[in-house]
């Protein structure tokens, strides 16, 4: 009996997986300082590596940040037009298209950027459920503010907007949504949307030859 | 003097337009009458919905699926986290729409500028950022700084940020001097004199409440609205610069310079952003807006016993 307890408590800590703290900038520092780790990493110089790297830093974004969340908060109101099936293609087809933007950037333009963890805000009352952790990005001397809005969703705090200089993310895809969403359907985004990938994918593969 | 002719115009320009959007800034800062964006309608607004939006606003109630409803899309949203928080200055803000209703000029302007910067600003940038060494361009940049000051320092006044004003007026002499007029910004080692958030004209009207009239893409100098554009005429009058007596065109001159040097220090940036936008046009005049609504709302820092800044802004309510 006396053996099994401290068993379980190795095992309780040898459990990998994503933040379950509750504490917000926790959730926000683990990832962000394993991507920067990743970046950093001296066996993912090579452009053979890139892929590989690429894949490693994704997939704990993806963890980190709430898609499903995020897209569905961009289309606002006009979310209500979407089937369940076309939202799942809008989400797919989003989520891509910030990955290949953002990645691909953060990738190629990585120079020592450094994470500075400001502060966390947990909400009251109704609000308990979600928080702010604001952040700073110091490159070349250049400050740039980034705050990640959060929800608490099944015991895990993830991302659902992200407002760097006082911009948000969600808020400006959703202005520009509106103007397409207006006077056209769903698919006509969705296809837009996909057709804007495509073109990222022929570019890059263009500049790569 | 030739000096004072050009200002009287400049004078009376600046009066024209801050009247101008006084008048159709308040008009405009709550209700969106542009068909190029459409508002989330409010309650409120049912009645300027036009057809098309009559339509959208059946799917707005729906209170079982606490997500979904448009208000509490605000929950999500919005930067104000506790319960009993100032709620009423938050209804003041509600949904602050830009109206376009130059959009044909903007776009063309837009292109524009777009061009522009890919086939001159950026090479030259870049050229430039090659041959000279990141401390130089420093330098540069804290000079032009630190000459710009007096625009901080009464518009900080002017927002009743007194604190702030003198933290401008303490960087200014410590880097005047031990900086070496400016070049270096020394003010900064010592953590209590940190650059503090850039100050200027169109953002003190817009603490004053003057709505930002509407959305405006100037060829060369980019996108800006109605208000900002009488904020950046009159902070010329501040601006050290427009009083030394120079051959004509070499204000412009040095402002390219100044640019160019800003730039070095943030290629990439602007394409970043249009490579995630599926409508760049939106997408740049969305982000100006917000950047700008921002800084309009920055509160000073820490607690002082009379926040002026607070003052003013319940008085404007």
């Amino acid at each position: 009996m006396k053996r099994i307890i401290p068993v379980l408590l190795l095992l309780l800590v040898a459990l990998p997986g994503p933040a379950h703290s509750s504490d917000p900038m926790d959730a926000v520092r683990g990832p962000i300082d394993e991507v920067i780790n990743t970046l950093k990493d001296p066996q993912y110089q090579g452009d053979a590596q890139k892929e590989v790297q690429r894949e490693k830093i994704w997939k704990i974004i993806r963890e980190l940040f709430d898609f499903k969340k995020i897209s569905s908060l961009a289309l606002g109101n006009y979310r209500k037009k979407f089937s369940p099936q076309e939202l799942k293609e809008f989400t797919d087809h989003f989520s891509r298209l910030l990955e290949d933007t953002y990645l691909d950037k953060i990738q190629a333009e990585y120079r020592n950027e450094k994470v500075i963890y400001l502060s966390q805000k947990i909400g009251s009352g109704k609000k308990a459920d979600k928080a702010l952790v604001k952040t700073k990005i110091t490159r070349e001397s250049v400050e740039i503010p980034v705050n990640y809005k959060m929800w608490l969703n099944n015991g895990i705090w993830r991302v659902y907007d992200v407002k760097v200089e006082g911009v948000s993310l969600v808020k400006n895809y959703r202005n520009q949504f509106q103007k397409i969403l207006l006077n056209n359907p769903p698919a006509h985004l969705i296809e837009k949307v996909r057709k804007k990938v495509e073109k990222r994918k022929e570019k890059k593969a263009d500049a790569d030859k | 003097m030739q000096i004072n002719k050009p200002h009287n115009i400049l004078r009376l320009l600046t009066l024209f337009l801050a009247v101008l959007a006084f008048f159709s800034g308040c008009a405009h800062q709550r209700v969106d009458n542009s068909p190029a964006v459409p508002s989330f309608a409010q309650k409120s607004h049912k009645a300027n919905l036009s057809a098309a939006d009559q339509a959208m606003s059946e799917y707005k109630e729906d209170s079982d699926d606490d997500f979904l409803d448009d208000e509490l899309d605000d929950d999500f949203l919005d930067d104000e986290l506790d319960e009993d928080s100032d709620t009423s200055f938050k209804d003041s803000e509600e949904k602050i729409r830009l109206s376009d209703p130059l959009a044909p000029w903007n776009r063309v302007m837009f292109r524009f500028n777009d061009k522009l910067y890919f086939w001159v600003l950026k090479p030259v940038a870049k050229g430039y950022k090659a041959v000279t060494p990141a401390a130089v361009r420093l330098g540069i940049r804290n000079f032009f700084r630190n000459l710009t000051t007096p625009i901080r320092v009464v518009n900080c006044i002017f927002q009743g940020k007194f604190h702030t004003a003198e933290l401008e007026i303490a960087r200014f002499l410590i880097n005047s001097t031990v900086g070496v007029l400016g070049l270096g910004d020394v003010a900064k080692n010592n953590p209590k004199f940190d650059r503090p958030p850039e100050e200027d004209l169109g953002q003190t009207l817009g603490v004053y409440g003057i709505g930002n009239g509407f959305y405006i893409v100037w060829p060369l100098a980019g996108p800006s609205t109605l208000r900002d554009s009488a904020g950046i005429i009159g902070d010329m009058f501040l601006n050290p610069i427009t009083y030394v007596d120079m051959p004509p065109g070499s204000g412009a001159g040095i402002t390219a310079f100044e640019t160019v040097n800003e730039t070095s220090f943030r290629i990439g940036d602007y394409e970043a952003i249009k490579d995630a936008a599926i409508e760049p046009y939106e997408a740049f005049r969305d982000a100006y807006l917000q950047y700008r609504e921002k800084k309009v709302r920055n509160r000073e820092e820490g607690e002082t016993e009379r926040r002026y800044d607070n003052l003013i802004r319940k008085w404007i309510k």
